[in-house]
């Protein structure tokens, strides 16, 4: 056997490869990256026989969260416990993680998993907003296009009880059943993920008749079938005109019928928000899931009731929640929007709504309260008025911020004043009431100027 | 000397009448453009006012900001205010065509420098428009940020830019219109730094008060403190 090649040509040779499979020129790309390699003689690589052949891959892997080595370590051997003689991609931007085990301490027969690194796949900084996190998804289903994979998983998220196998928990329903997308059922703490719980997860499950508990994940599995229709579609970019690497994919495989299934994690480790920032966040998240809506309207007009999605694993329980948040803030940004912001809202919501609103406004703080009907009237108002681009788009979407930190407060009181109702009844109202308020909307996209109530 | 003065009389009624006969042909031409230009105007304004109506060009204008722009007038809709407009230009250009009728070269001169300025006019015309749209749009903004940021002073800053915002326009409007642009350069730059300076002031001293309230609802905690906030958005 002849020596093994440094850690530099076979990173060098792996990004060439990698470059080319994407068709993207490998001078910047790889100028880049040498700048960052790192010399070690503790990695055994492969030999240059093996990264020729890393143009092809049956699974690409994307990592966008901080992974240490130990952790990388881990999810290479997880992987290696998949059956079948697989090549694994793993995409990872940082190639200082990479494990530094031997690889001939793999099992003999076992997958075979290759750490390719790539300044593609890096959000921009460690607080990255929506819109590049979806440009680091674009790269990922690009690079699973290129390389022809049988599917494509991102991990995204750190869990609670760090678990590198829920790489492996998400692929097996890929390579074992006839499922399309693996989608994350995380365990919540009450204020956990209220965008999604708000309005994100109840308004899929009343348009498009599927109860999944994340629909924007962030960590899935998805199979070639999906890839291709989400890349082929000129999808996957951030913005622009395209699919949507993350609000898209749920919405592109419920409304071709494609199986899909969850897998129950444990609690997600969340960074901490940033207030001067929630308005962005509704814009950059709200915008291109409206914009499904309007793209898939023939779908969701014709659909009734909802049913639950397959799950796999056990339920994991977050234990005793204690946590309470302030609301005064949020209560302020709610009056305070109620008494700037009548003029724009009057241009998205009917007389009645507004009515409501500026009763709220007027109530005491501990008998704020939204009700239901009214906060899903207004969601669905907003969906339509984005639709109709009754003003700007971007105007319309941060303008709804003190609705929703309304709903939030709102939120907070019942759980603080109704120990006998948990977040998850709360939260299941309020998907029912989305459900009982979809004949007002399909009212309303249809009719925009004769049915204004 | 009665027969010299009832010649001189009558040579001059005579070229009196021969001058006010030459006249006859303008003047009538005057009447019939005019006339003419009457019944088209009238007939524009419908036409243009049915497919404004169709258009639901009030409700746009409203929309886009631009209904405050009849509040002033008697008028209250921007559609018959368009429709009034070109119905008047219309009887402008056919008064203009019968005064040029007449042949005189004042009447030549007139006509000219009135064509010649209609480019400064339209000019003038869409500054305003693209100015009012852009303040529009910025105080919206402005606004909208400023609210989801919890300032108290969200509206006075929003007005404030829009009015920043006109002030350029109407100057810039002016300029191309050539009105007394001496004048018109040195108001607005009076107005114009008054208007950020009178701003400055409210924000920076007059309302402090204001701005220390807004700024300390997100700063309420010391930093050496550390209290977990739970609540996550995604």
């Amino acid at each position: 056997m002849g020596a093994h090649p440094t850690h530099g040509d076979f990173v060098t040779r792996s990004v060439r490869a990698f470059d080319k499979a994407l068709n993207r020129p490998s001078k910047l790309a790889l100028r880049a990256f040498e700048d960052q390699l790192v010399e070690t003689d503790s990695i055994s690589l492969p030999t240059p026989q093996e990264a020729k052949q890393i143009d092809r891959a049956d699974l690409v892997i994307g990592i966008l969260t901080d992974l240490d080595v130990q952790a990388m370590t881990a999810l290479r051997d997880a992987l290696r416990t998949l059956p079948g003689s697989l090549r694994i991609a793993v995409v990872e931007s940082d190639d200082r993680n990479h494990p530094a085990a031997p690889d001939s301490d793999a099992p003999p027969n076992s997958p075979a998993v290759f750490f390719v690194p790539s300044p593609l796949a890096r959000p921009s900084s460690a607080g990255a907003g929506p819109l590049s996190m979806a440009e680091a998804y674009h790269s990922i289903f690009l690079a699973g296009e290129k390389l022809q994979a049988r599917g494509c998983c991102i991990v995204a998220s750190k869990l609670e009880s760090a678990t590198p196998q829920r790489a492996c928990r998400l692929i097996r329903p890929l390579l074992e059943g006839d499922v399309d997308l693996v989608l994350p059922h995380y365990a919540r703490h009450k204020f956990e993920g209220l965008l999604n719980s708000s309005i994100i997860a109840p308004l899929t499950r009343s348009l498009y008749g599927k109860r999944l508990s994340n629909p924007m994940g962030p960590d899935f599995g998805v199979s070639r079938r999906l890839l291709q229709k989400i890349v082929g579609t000129g999808g996957g970019r951030a913005g622009g005109n395209g699919l949507h690497p993350l609000a898209s994919l749920a919405p592109a495989a419920l409304c071709d019928n494609l199986p899909i299934t969850e897998v129950h994690f444990g609690g997600r480790l969340y960074r901490l928000p940033d207030w001067t920032n929630t308005s962005s966040l509704l814009s950059e998240v709200l915008g291109p899931v409206f914009l499904d809506i309007e793209r898939n309207a023939a779908f969701w007009q014709r659909t009734r009731a909802s049913v639950a999605v397959p799950a796999i694993g056990e339920p994991v329980g977050v234990g005793e929640d204690t946590a309470r948040i302030d609301t005064a803030r949020l209560l302020d940004s709610f009056v305070l929007g109620n008494r700037e912001l009548q003029e724009i809202w009057g241009l998205v919501l009917p007389p009645a709504t507004l009515f409501e609103l500026r009763k709220l406004a007027r109530l005491p703080r501990e008998e704020f309260r939204v009700p239901d009907e009214l906060w899903v009237r207004i969601v669905y108002d907003f969906a339509l008025a984005h639709r109709l681009r009754t003003i700007n788009r971007d105007h319309l979407l941060k303008s709804m911020t003190p609705l929703y930190l309304g709903w939030v407060a709102s939120y907070a009181h019942d759980l603080a004043m109704d120990h006998f109702i948990g977040p998850d009844q709360r939260l299941e109202r309020l998907a029912l009431a989305f459900e009982a308020g979809k004949p007002y909307f399909v009212s309303r996209w249809r009719w925009p100027d004769r049915f204004n109530p | 000397m009665w027969e010299q003065v009832k010649q001189a009389l009558a040579q001059s009624t005579a070229r009196f009448l021969t001058k006010s006969a030459s006249l006859l042909p303008g003047l009538a031409a005057l009447i019939l453009a005019v006339l003419v230009s009457l019944v088209v105007g009238w007939i524009l304004a419908v036409v243009v006012r049915r497919v404004l109506a169709s258009l639901r060009f009030d409700e746009r204008m409203t929309r886009w900001g631009f209904a405050s722009l009849t509040d002033g007038s008697v008028l209250k809709s921007p559609t018959l205010l368009v429709a009034r407009s070109i119905f008047a230009l219309v009887i402008l250009a056919g008064f203009l065509i019968g005064i040029a009728a007449f042949d005189f070269e004042w009447t030549s001169l007139l006509v000219r420098s009135i064509l010649a300025y209609i480019p400064n006019i339209v000019g003038a015309v869409l500054v305003l428009l693209v100015g009012t749209l852009i303040a529009r749009f910025v105080a919206r903004s402005v606004l909208i940020g400023a609210v989801n940021l919890n300032l108290q002073y969200a509206r006075l800053l929003s007005e404030g830019i829009k009015w920043l915002v006109i002030v350029l326009a109407v100057a810039m409007a002016l300029e191309h219109l050539r009105i007394a642009p001496g004048i018109v350069e040195l108001a607005f730059g009076i107005l114009f730094g008054g208007i950020v300076f009178g701003l400055a002031l409210a924000v920076g001293l007059g309302s402090k008060d204001l701005v220390t309230k807004s700024l300390g609802r997100d700063v309420k905690r010391a930093p050496s403190e550390e209290i977990e906030d739970p609540l996550r958005h995604l």
